[in-house]
């Protein structure tokens, strides 16, 4: 039984260089159910940054329609719209973006602050997460005391921490060295079983590969599917 | 989520200690600041409130009439207080009261102390605490004295009872303590050690129940129904239903203005001391505006380095609302760490502020107010300080911050330079008026005074020495320390006895000068350094004096035409007519920035209240103190050694004028350190912002000093901007305050000048550090991080 996740339908997005406007993404058709495992594809410059910041709430289309879970997102107000993807969507990026000044712990629990979740169910929780990634050694450490591949993995924590039905990736590899990468990847694969859906963009073929469906973009159009 | 936000802050604050240094630091320097003017405000407002019916009681000043111009003096007649409380309903009480300084003895110990004579009503009016004795039956002996309680623990020791003893005053009277009360606030007008009866200062005076002289300080009590307005209208008009010839005329003055609004011009208040209270309280938060701007530049300048972490938290989920919460609540912790840090800076500084303001103020942190004062200050900096930053960083989008796009600063760039401008305008304002206040001071301490204040001893007299005075005389000067004595009813520097009505032929004929009288013993002009610039001084013999004169320089032109000699006219009031035997150069005394009004010398030392002694030049001070010392107890020894320096007079008369010089010298120096602190943070910002392009421009050929040129032009470009926003600022506010003084100098614009080049070089300094590190730094370095 599998059910739509989100549905973009000629999604554009424009934004104003000097008097022209430059389409950034054009009428994008894209349908995504609960549990796949999408690889957007395509040059630099094509657009999958873009498409993931619009699909998860950083940025917005500025045309088209986007339904996310049966609710019309392009038609909502930011407060409703930020409730949204704090409840279903986490983010996991390229340069990690942990917070310099929080431990391990504090980072992957700041989600949680932020959904008002009570102090002894983020204990418990932010524990499990810990346990679950084997990373409860670390958990009182800074980042920058960690390496980069452990970086990520808090980044991956950190998303997850608040269930999301949705992860959003960009470049999550690209930092980081092949036999890093290879564990990520296996760990997104492994996360990808057991119900959470997850998009990512990719320059590497191999990484895609992990995925159960590939979008391929160019000049801010879909080209395959 | 508070104590998140606490810990973040915490460890933002230790990661940047630098950052944190500045900030924390410059906010500490300006709340301290702000913190002493509000304690010297708070002094200052307080004056006096120490009494009880603050609007039931006055002072009554007289205004009178010389030269077409109205002055208003404390002094009135005798018989108005008695008169007002028959005459006009509403006056519950009044007494007469005048200020002396007696010798008091009790045994050998024997002290000078100032106080009033004055009638029964005093005691209710002040509503004197009574330790000891009381308040009604107190000076129904009329040989009564009542003390304070610090004035009878020096006379009969602590914790000895003083009710019923006697003193013995002047070495002449005994007085009986009735009563004992307790010590008056430090902050009072007209602070006193004792009271005693009027009656007995009057000593049968017919004079002072009279009106046509004015001398009493009058206050009143009225009741609490009375109307101000009625009861001030009847009481300006009641001198003339008493005395027909004049036009002085009396009014109310509520003890609430006593202190701070007590300048008259032309017979009308026009405020006091208030307009300093003012000056200082807006200086002190302007102390404190600019501190809070050092907060808000180094936030937004920094704002790169919390640009990713609002991204990241943005995508976590936060909304605005939150981060604007994390932000100022950092702004707060700083505040208060900087409060925090700022109380201990007070407690180490504050003696060293009491030594330059004469006060001693404390910083009382057991009154609620003072707590809540200083909790206000730091809530206040914290937002202020907090609230722009917290908008500004809150306000970036994730996307571009994550994408680690730079960040866009427009408005931000701007509304840090306009704030440095802001400081600088600040500092170099304060510098100018430091400058300016000092060349006014010594404008006038260079005056010519018409007397020479070196080596001249001022000292009370009592009976004793006055009817010994010949041989002290003779002995002092046989000792080889001393060069000459006088005596004078009246000190050398201040304005003394004056009356008008005199009369003389020729010249302007006019009767309605203020003159001044001065009693001195023969060798007055001698001893002080006055010139006799015509005719002779007086000689030894009294009685063959007596109806002789020696009038001042400026009396002497009034009185005669050009190229005329004032010697041998006369110069009479009612009877008694004197003849003029010498001239006196114009002397300076009463308001050392005005002009000294005429005087009239007489060759009578029996009432002598002052005598000066000019040392020998050549005897070490010490020595010629001990030897004044042997020689005067030898024939008075109960009478103490007490004495003044002249000089040490005349400068005290620069107080006011000292202390504004004083204070905006530390607001310059706080203000120029505060504004410099933020500076340092800034250039070491901007640097490091441009490490890049440093490093482009060392690859490409330029030059150490180039670069450093390069840094530091934004800045000197913001410190001139400074400098002519603030000449103009500098120029209207010393102007204005010049007015104030007859005596003063011209704004010259080497002033400014000076000042402009102080605050180039002072920022140049501050900047020039931070460029240079960047300027030699080796570009490899810095290219490599992208």
């Amino acid at each position: 039984m599998t059910n739509t996740l989100l549905k973009l339908s000629r999604a554009t997005r424009e934004v104003n260089s000097g008097s022209k406007a430059v389409k950034l993404l054009e009428h994008i058709d894209l349908t995504v159910t609960e549990g796949e495992f999408i690889s957007l594809m395509g040059p630099s410059g094509s657009g999958k940054s873009t498409l993931l910041n619009c699909i998860g709430m950083l940025d917005s289309f500025t045309g088209g329609g986007y339904t996310f879970l049966g609710e019309p997102v392009h038609r909502m107000k930011e407060k409703n719209r930020s409730k949204l993807y704090k409840e279903y969507i986490g983010f996991v990026f390229q340069a990690y973006h942990l917070i310099d000044e929080l431990t391990v712990f504090e980072n992957i629990e700041t989600p949680l602050l932020y959904k008002n979740v009570k102090s002894s169910e983020r204990k418990a929780l932010v524990a499990d997460m810990l346990d679950r990634f084997n990373i409860v050694g670390k958990k009182d450490l800074f980042p920058i005391q960690l390496s980069g591949g452990q970086q990520q993995l808090v980044g991956i924590a950190r998303a997850l921490i608040s269930k999301p039905k949705l992860i959003l990736a960009d470049e999550p590899t690209g930092n980081l060295n092949s036999k890093q990468s290879e564990e990520i990847m296996e760990l997104f694969s492994q996360l990808n079983k057991e119900g959470v859906t997850i998009i990512q963009a990719t320059h590497s073929e191999n990484n895609a590969s992990y995925g159960s469906r590939i979008v391929n973009l160019l000049d801010g159009k879909i080209v395959t599917e | 989520m508070i104590l998140n936000y606490i810990k973040i802050a915490f460890r933002t604050l230790l990661k940047n200690k630098g950052y944190s240094f500045l900030n924390i630091f410059g906010l500490a320097i300006g709340i301290t600041c702000a913190s002493l003017i509000f304690l010297w405000v708070e002094d200052e407002l307080n004056f006096n409130e120490d009494f009880a019916r603050q609007d039931e009681i006055y002072i009554v000043p007289t205004n009178q009439n010389y030269e077409g111009e109205w002055r208003t003096f404390y002094s009135s007649p005798g018989p108005l207080a008695q008169d007002m409380k028959n005459d006009i309903p509403g006056v519950l009480k009044a007494t007469r009261s005048s200020q002396e300084t007696r010798l008091f003895a009790v045994g050998d110990n024997s002290i000078n102390r100032t106080g009033r004579y004055a009638d029964a009503d005093f005691l209710d009016i002040f509503s004197l605490k009574f330790i000891e004795g009381r308040r009604k039956n107190a000076f129904t002996n009329p040989e009564a004295i009542v003390l304070t309680q610090e004035t009878a623990e020096q006379l009969f020791g602590i914790g000895e009872k003083a009710l019923g003893k006697v003193v013995r005053v002047s070495n002449r009277d005994n007085y009986l303590v009735t009563g004992v009360v307790e010590n008056l606030p430090k902050n009072v007008s007209f602070p006193f050690d004792w009271v005693a009866p009027f009656e007995r200062y009057r000593d049968g005076a017919e004079w002072m129940t009279q009106y046509g002289n004015n001398f009493s300080d009058t206050f009143v009590e009225l009741t609490p129904e009375a109307d101000f307005e009625t009861v001030d209208k009847q009481l300006r008009g009641l001198i003339k239903t008493k005395e027909e010839r004049t036009d002085d005329y009396a009014f109310l003055h509520t003890i609430k203005d006593w202190h701070l609004r007590s300048k008259f011009e032309n017979g009308k208040k026009v405020g006091g001391r208030i307009t300093y209270v003012r000056l200082f309280t807006v200086i002190a938060f302007i102390i404190l505006l600019i501190a809070c701007i050092n907060f808000m530049n180094l936030s937004t300048a920094r704002s790169e380095k919390r640009a990713n972490e609002v991204g990241v938290r943005k995508a976590m989920g936060s909304g605005r609302g939150r981060l604007i919460t994390q932000f100022i609540s950092e702004a707060l912790i700083l505040s208060f760490i900087a409060t925090i840090l700022s109380v201990i800076l007070l407690a180490v500084l504050l003696p060293q502020f009491n030594l330059i303001i004469d006060k001693s103020l404390e910083l009382g942190l057991s009154n609620p107010m003072h707590v809540f004062g200083l909790f206000g200050i730091a809530l206040a900096c914290g937002l202020l300080a907090g609230l722009y930053p917290a908008f500004y960083l809150s306000s970036f989008k994730p996307v571009e911050v994550l994408k680690g796009l730079k960040v866009t600063e427009g408005s931000a760039t701007l509304i840090r330079k306009g704030l440095v401008v802001g400081q600088f305008t600040i500092s170099i304002v304060f510098i100018i008026v430091t400058i300016l206040v000092y060349q006014q001071i010594q404008h006038v301490k260079n005056r010519e005074l018409g007397y020479d204040k070196d080596q001249l001893l001022s000292m009370r007299v009592n009976r004793d020495i006055i009817d010994k005075f010949d041989v002290i005389q003779q002995d002092l000067i046989s000792s080889g320390s001393v060069y000459n004595i006088a005596l004078c009813n009246s000190q050398l520097l201040s304005g003394g006895n004056n009356g008008s009505g005199f009369q003389w032929k020729g010249g302007t004929d006019t009767e309605d000068v203020l003159i001044s009288f001065r009693n001195i013993s023969e060798g007055f002009f001698d001893t002080t350094g006055m010139e006799i610039i015509e005719g002779r001084g007086f000689s030894r013999n009294i009685d063959a004096d007596s109806t002789y004169t020696l009038v001042s320089e400026s009396l002497a032109k009034m009185m005669s035409n050009e190229n005329e000699s004032a010697i041998g006219k006369t110069i009479s009031r009612d009877e008694d007519v004197l003849e003029v035997i010498g001239v006196v150069k114009d002397y300076l005394y009463g308001d050392m920035f005005g002009s000294s009004d005429p005087v009239l010398f007489f060759n009578y030392h029996n009432y002598a209240r002052y005598m000066y002694i000019k040392t020998k030049d050549g005897v070490p001070i010490a020595e010629a103190l001990s030897t004044i010392e042997t020689v005067l107890k030898k024939h008075n020894p109960a009478y103490p050694f007490e004495y003044t320096f002249v000089d040490e007079s005349f400068d005290a008369k620069f107080k006011n004028e000292q202390l504004v010089g004083e204070l905006s010298q530390i607001f310059a120096i706080l203000a120029i350190l505060i504004s410099c602190l933020g500076l340092f943070g800034l250039a070491a910002y901007t640097a490091e912002q441009r490490r890049k392009e440093i490093g482009v421009r060392k690859v490409l050929g330029a030059s150490v000093s180039g670069i450093v040129k390069l840094l530091s032009k934004d800045f000197l470009k913001l410190v001139v901007i400074s400098i002519v926003i603030a000449i103009p600022i500098a120029w209207y506010f010393m102007r204005d305050w010049l007015q104030d003084y007859a005596y003063r100098i011209e704004i010259n614009w080497k002033v400014f000048a000076a000042a402009g080049i102080i605050a180039v070089l002072i920022a140049m300094l501050t900047v020039s550090f931070q460029a240079i590190k960047a300027a030699i730094a080796n570009p490899a370095d810095s290219l490599k991080t992208e």
